[in-house]
């Protein structure tokens, strides 16, 4: 008889596992960086590996809980957790990085990159949402310009070349 | 008694120069355009392509108090109604009994739109300028919460007197188990609350309601009465009432960017999607719920979506916003080929999938497939025979051991979902446009069912990251997943769901669902 639970919907041995892994985080340097870590390899299309697909969402809720709660104690003063990042980062050296580096983008597929590794890297609690809401909101701005601009320019398979994916059905009518 | 040198000094003032005693509405909203909102560099806070204008109007000019004097007699008579005359006329037992299950999902599935149109017009009112269109925006906040407290009503007031109120009562927390609520979420809750602000406004304002609602609200009304239903037409004709405001509300943000260089850029590309994102739910959904979901009908949906979505929206009101530069989308004659089958695929699949349902489905009657057939020629050889097929081997019976999902496994007809859309789609049965497409991309299968969708992935990929039913619930147990997922009635056996509305016929149960061993297989995996 194992004590193996049936992998349920929101309960199942696959979130305890990571439970146990959260509670053993116990310094925010340790935290930060397994939070972003954990962005890197389980979430958003860039991710490393889609194992933990049906679960990751709800265990970076708690990975980001466990860094908020320890943020909260390791930075004492307001100064800190108005302007500086969980990393130790200064919020606005990080901002002006990204901003540069997003103005002299131009191409759409590099600026999606910048975008989505933003948010891998800085999602809050990682920075102070002060100093991310408004630069995620410039990022997605930019992004969604260019974009736009020459939508339909490329034909389909031209743009399945483009985004890089392997086509295993392209169009098929069975009936 | 002594006065105080202030209260003297206003009598004084007021000797000179009376106070009026009553102020015009107009006046007042007059007098408001002189407040203006002063943020720094009168930013918003969320992303968009595009800048509204500063100085563009709103065509209603009503202030809150005038809106809420409004709002509370339209409340007064609705609540009224329902709560005396309806309740006294047993109006809620009156109700054709499949019409009342297809209101546990129209009712509880609209509560879900309005409730993030909430969120919506409330961005919009962050991203505009003008004082005049804030207010407008305004207006359409406070309809959207009124809105939300009227569709949880219906189900509500369906609870207390429909005769089978299981799903009605628990809409919500039951809803998430099946494969329609995924799509339900891309328009009602993505489609208006994420993204550019200005490609929300025309997902919710200029295609959801200025487009849909027609269908959604008032259409609903006519099949609602044909069908014994007083209480639907009560609340939603109410509803309806403010929709105008929402609508002008959707024109006013076009107007708002119609000197913007960005519109001539984006515009149309905006809407595009924003259309086809709304019409690949609400075409075979709306059709479903309406031909399939009634025991009397008003007309094929098909003329209903032709004389709607396809004239009047696609024609008419969009060529009003022509002068701004706005042409009728791309995608609406593709659109307009699905308005013809594709609900008769989705109820296909719907039937197979019905214990994962919160609404009770029934196969059609002798009366309804001569009505689809008259209505829809070669209805019969493609999908009645299939319908009989399944009623012969007894799909309503709990003793029988079959449900339709399994004669789809028999036959190799393998069900997939749409990634964009999450609409499910069956590509070797369909006569829809449908057609099927798989991508691999960074190592993870999408299916695809049309080139509009293919092309919006392709382009944001990181928009469609929902994992669909099949995908979640692989390898477990059907009755698992319904008895995990509240799908049970409160006796903690009988499954909300039932392929039939018979009153007198056999409930089923999780065991006999377990008996068929059912089990969820990805068909992507």
């Amino acid at each position: 008889m194992t004590d193996i639970k049936i992998h349920k919907v929101h309960d199942n041995a696959t979130r305890d596992e990571w439970v146990l892994k959260i509670a053993a985080l116990e310094s925010l340097d340790k935290a930060a960086t397994f939070l972003v870590h954990f962005r890197k390899q389980y979430t958003t299309t860039l991710r490393g590996s889609f194992d933990l697909e049906l679960d990751h969402n709800w265990i970076e809720a708690q990975i980001e809980q466990k860094v908020a709660t320890l943020k909260e104690r390791e930075f004492t003063n307001n100064q800190d957790l108005l302007h500086k990042c969980a990393t130790g980062e200064p919020a606005a050296t990080a901002v002006a990085a990204v901003l540069a580096k997003m103005a002299a983008c131009t191409d759409k597929m590099d600026a999606e990159k910048i975008h989505i590794n933003f948010r891998i890297d800085y999602k809050s609690p990682i920075m102070p949402t002060n100093y991310f809401m408004d630069t995620d909101r410039i990022l997605g701005s930019k992004l969604m310009e260019l974009r736009n601009i020459g939508y339909y320019d490329l034909s389909l398979p031209e743009l399945r070349i483009k985004r890089g994916v392997k086509v295993i059905v392209a169009n098929e009518q069975v009936h | 008694m002594a006065i105080s040198l202030a209260t003297q000094a206003a009598t004084d003032a007021l000797a000179l120069n009376r106070a009026p005693t009553s102020v015009g509405a107009q006046e007042v909203h007059k007098w408001m355009q002189d407040f203006n909102w002063d943020f720094k560099n009168n930013r918003t806070k969320y992303p968009t392509k595009y800048t509204m204008a500063n100085d563009t109007k709103e065509q209603f000019k009503l202030i809150a108090k005038e809106y809420a004097r409004m709002e509370s007699v339209k409340d007064e008579r609705q609540f009224g109604s329902l709560q005396d005359a309806l309740t006294r006329m047993n109006a809620g037992n009156r109700v054709a009994p499949k019409w009342g299950e297809t209101m546990k999902v129209v009712s509880n599935f609209l509560e879900v739109g309005e409730y993030n149109a909430i969120a919506a017009s409330a961005m919009l009112w962050d991203s505009a300028s003008s004082p005049e269109q804030k207010n407008g925006y305004l207006g359409q906040v406070m309809d959207e919460i009124r809105h939300t407290h009227q569709t949880g009503y219906v189900n509500y007031y369906f609870s207390k007197y429909f005769h089978d109120p299981a799903g009605h009562t628990d809409a919500r927390r039951v809803r998430t188990l099946g494969p329609l609520w995924k799509g339900m979420k891309r328009v009602f809750a993505d489609g208006f609350i994420s993204g550019d602000a200005v490609e929300c406004s025309i997902n919710l304002q200029l295609v959801g309601e200025a487009c849909f609602t027609n269908p959604l609200i008032v259409a609903v009304t006519e099949w609602a009465s044909a069908n014994g239903d007083e209480i639907t037409p009560t609340v939603f004709l109410s509803i309806e009432t403010d929709e105008l405001r929402h609508m002008a509300n959707g024109y006013q943000t076009v107007v708002s960017i119609a000197n913007d260089p960005a519109a001539a850029k984006y515009l149309n590309t905006d809407l595009n999607n924003a259309f086809w994102t709304q019409q690949k739910y609400f075409t075979p959904v709306l059709g479903m719920l309406f031909e399939y979901g009634s025991k009397y009908k008003v007309e094929p949906w098909v003329k209903t979506w032709n004389r709607w979505v396809y004239e009047d929206w696609g024609g008419i009101w969009i060529g009003r916003l022509g002068k701004y530069g706005v042409q009728s989308p791309a995608s609406l004659k593709d659109a307009k080929k699905d308005a013809y089958w594709a609900h008769h695929d989705l109820f296909l699949l719907a039937y197979a999938v019905w214990p994962t349902g919160f609404f009770r489905l029934a196969l059609p009657s002798k009366e309804d497939a001569d009505w689809f057939e008259a209505n829809y020629p070669g209805w019969y050889d493609h999908y009645g025979k299939i319908y009989e097929e399944w009623r012969a081997r007894g799909c309503e019976d709990p003793s029988s051991g079959f449900i339709p999902l399994q004669w789809f496994v028999e036959n190799n007809h393998e069900i997939y979902i749409d990634r964009v859309s999450q609409v499910p789609f069956c590509p070797s049965l369909t006569k829809g446009a449908s057609s099927l497409r798989i991508h691999e991309y960074n190592g993870k299968k999408h299916a695809f069912s049309d080139e509009w969708g293919e092309r919006m992935w392709l382009s944001e990929p990181e928009r469609y990251e929902c994992q669909n039913v099949f995908e979640q619930y692989a390898g477990r147990e059907l009755s698992e997943v319904v008895e995990e997922l509240w799908g049970v009635r409160s006796d903690g056996v009988t499954l909300i769901g039932q392929p039939h509305v018979t009153k007198d016929g056999k409930l089923w149960t999780l065991d006999d669902i377990k008996r068929i061993n059912c089990v969820f297989k990805d068909p992507l995996a």
